[in-house]
């Protein structure tokens, strides 16, 4: 008797959870595009990533976040972290075999990339659900399929390109280098007045390989094997001519500043006279806010600099993937994605061809500003990026070969 | 009966952060034998720490962190010390004067990087004022202090907020003695200086040795200061481990959790050191310091 009411009980509580668990959350793998929506209503999405960049806080924190407020009732919490603090958090989460995490979208790429999924931080795939991929975005593109070389199997969506620019003042430095040839002879020109943040910073990092894509060649890289030795046999070269620029170098190469948001202050005041940014169009929204003068030109290498995609992924523990992928649609609209060109002036990411005529001329009438390249000239001038598994060595490398020596 | 809870009620806090301290204590020894599931690492071994012993890049990061530790701990005891003895002679135990001593020991580290970099950068106060007087006509010339491979600036930054601690550590016990033990000294003969070197100074030894040790394992576990004003290589331990520990490889997460060890068990050693001192001064004092 004691055992059948104890089963009821248990059957009671049991089924009680499950109807409260299902009315929460809906599978979004098994939902429809309609469900994931109406899910997602009067839901609150966070978006972890990168908060060093003001202009891009505020356009996601105004325009995108009105934007899913109105249209779908989704309140959008941006949250500045960098990318290794997501990282080593969510790892804490899995550790600890958190279910429901407190990251839904994350700012991701590259190496980065590679390591959570590999580990099993993402969500995914998911893009697939997305209206806007098949709508908006070059399913075929490489960079669609790939990121470093990694493929993504629906695991991001593109939010951004960015492309390496070099940029200087034409009134202090008429010079600009188009080889890492030129850029020696530059550098000794200047000596003291030019430097690169040090590894792993990001632009430090992509600067480095850019000078070594410019010595020893891009397409060896793409296939090459993740291996400390190998690496290094390759990029020999380069490694040499980096320790030779070291003495013309500020602090004579003995050490290199922390981050490139240090190296944009010294540039600012004229301690170096020469910055490097991973955000091609960074030099007109410098002149615009006074830090750069009018005189500051873009300009890249010859042989071309590296441009990669920036992606949005979806924390495998997210509290509300059905919101995070409602919004992740949303940004890679062409409405959003114009937004971002006009006000960031960031590569948008969606597919020329895919554009209806007034969405074309709306792309066409954004006006970038003073001291750039025009997106044909940089798209001429673009590079893949390295897998992602030979970064973090090129990094390693670099900090054990190339400082003080 | 229901009064003796009491301490215990209000200690309840300090176990929970106790608690919390001790949980990631643990995990920190765990991961840095290797025993992490979510990543696929389950066995334990000391791998992980003899590899890091290994590693050249960890061992000068150690070199340099002791080095940090010991040099501003040994310059800021001594001139900390000094400091006290003034503050008693001038009879500023009390007062005004504190405050302004306090003020650094109040400043967090990071604004005194901050302060450090904008007056002793090649662009920062002082070499523009350089600049202007025609000292110099590039700021190419002036010294490059920061960053620098001694980590001078760095230690200087800990001087400046350590001095004043180990002055206001000592003060206490330096002027109950001066001015009960120093007098009494001077007023049988003793010179000022015979006073305080044989006097003043051997009993407030005790209270200069614990801030030394304080201000030793503050130093050497402390990232900003080193992270802001140091070097690219050789960095400091704690820099090094943060960045082992934010490397996008995440399966050697147990390498960054091993430098971590290290610097656990030298500061336990430090904390171990410093609660031996205490307990063999109070069987010194008779319980009285």
């Amino acid at each position: 008797m004691m055992k059948k009411w104890l089963a009821l009980l248990l059957a009671g509580i049991m089924s009680l959870s499950g109807c409260s668990a299902s009315k929460q959350s809906i599978d979004p793998q098994n939902a429809s595009w309609d469900e994931i929506v109406e899910a997602a209503k009067g839901s609150t999405v966070t978006f972890y990533g990168w908060g060093g960049d003001e202009n891009r806080n505020n356009w996601l924190n105004t325009t995108v976040a009105e934007q899913v407020k109105d249209k779908y009732d989704i309140t959008l919490e941006v949250v500045g972290m960098d990318i290794n603090d997501i990282l080593a958090k969510l790892s804490g989460e899995k550790q600890a075999n958190a279910t429901k995490g407190s990251i839904d979208m994350i700012w991701i790429n590259g190496e980065n990339f590679y390591s959570a999924k590999e580990n099993g931080l993402l969500y995914g795939p998911f893009t697939d659900k997305l209206p806007n991929m098949e709508n908006y975005i070059d399913l075929d593109d490489p960079e669609t399929l790939n990121d470093f070389c990694m493929p993504i199997d629906g695991y991001e969506a593109p939010y951004a390109k960015a492309q390496m620019v070099l940029f200087n003042d034409s009134a202090v430095t008429p010079e600009t280098p188009a080889n890492a040839a030129e850029f020696m002879e530059f550098c000794k020109k200047y000596e003291g007045k030019v430097t690169y943040p040090a590894l792993p910073d990001f632009t430090g990092s992509a600067f480095v390989r850019n000078i070594i894509y410019d010595l020893c060649g891009w397409e060896q890289f793409q296939t090459m094997e993740a291996d400390y030795d190998t690496v290094k046999t390759a990029i020999e070269p380069a490694l040499d001519y980096l320790r030779q620029l070291n003495p013309y170098l500020w602090n004579q190469g003995k050490s290199f500043p922390e981050s490139s948001t240090k190296v944009d202050a010294m540039f600012a005041d004229g301690e170096v006279v020469m910055n490097m940014s991973y955000s091609p169009f960074s030099v007109a929204t410098g002149i615009d806010q006074g830090i750069y003068t009018d005189t500051t030109r873009t300009f890249v290498f010859d042989n071309g600099t590296i441009g990669n995609t920036n992606y949005m992924a979806i924390a495998y523990d997210a509290p509300n993937k059905a919101g995070a992928m409602v919004v992740i649609n949303e940004i890679i609209s062409a409405d959003i994605q114009l937004t971002q060109y006009a006000q960031l002036k960031e590569l948008p990411v969606v597919a020329t061809d895919k554009l209806s005529a007034d969405e074309k001329a709306a792309f066409g009438a954004v006006d970038l500003g003073q001291g750039v390249l025009s997106q044909a000239e940089l798209l001429a001038h673009r590079l893949p990026e390295m897998p992602a598994s030979l970064v973090p060595i090129i990094e390693e490398i670099w900090l054990n070969e190339v400082v003080g020596k | 009966m229901k009064r003796s809870y009491t301490p215990y009620l209000l200690l309840l806090p300090f176990f929970v952060i106790m608690a919390l301290i001790l949980v990631s204590i643990w995990n920190v020894l765990l991961q840095s034998l290797g025993y992490i599931p979510a990543f696929g690492l389950t066995t334990l071994t000391l791998d992980y720490y003899k590899a890091v012993f290994q590693q050249e890049e960890f061992l000068s990061a150690l070199e340099v962190s002791l080095r940090i530790a010991l040099q501003s701990a040994l310059l800021a005891t001594m001139l900390g010390v000094l400091l006290c003895y003034a503050l008693v002679k001038r009879g500023h135990s009390k007062g005004e004067l504190l405050y302004l001593v306090r003020l650094p020991i109040l400043m967090p580290h990071a604004v005194v990087a901050v302060f450090v970099i904008s007056l002793f950068s090649q662009t920062g106060l002082f070499a523009r004022i350089a600049y202007m007087l025609g000292f110099i006509i590039d700021f190419n010339q002036f010294p490059a202090l920061l960053y620098t491979e001694n980590y001078g600036a760095a230690i200087a930054a800990y001087l400046w907020k350590e001095i004043p601690f180990v002055a206001y550590f000592v003060l206490a016990l330096m002027s109950s003695i001066s001015s009960t033990l120093g007098e009494a000294a001077e007023n049988l003969g003793a010179s000022p200086w015979r006073s305080f070197f044989q006097i003043t100074l051997p009993l407030s030894l005790p209270a200069a040795l614990k801030a030394f040790l304080i201000i030793f394992i503050f130093a050497f576990g402390g990232y900003e200061l080193p992270f802001l004003l140091g070097t690219t290589v050789p960095k400091a331990l704690p820099v090094q481990a943060y960045m082992a520990y934010t490397s996008p490889e995440l399966r050697d997460r147990p390498y960054a959790m091993a430098m971590n060890g290290v610097i656990l068990f030298l500061s336990l050693a430090m904390a171990l050191l410093y609660a031996l001192l205490t307990r063999k001064l109070l069987k010194q004092t008779g319980g009285r310091e």
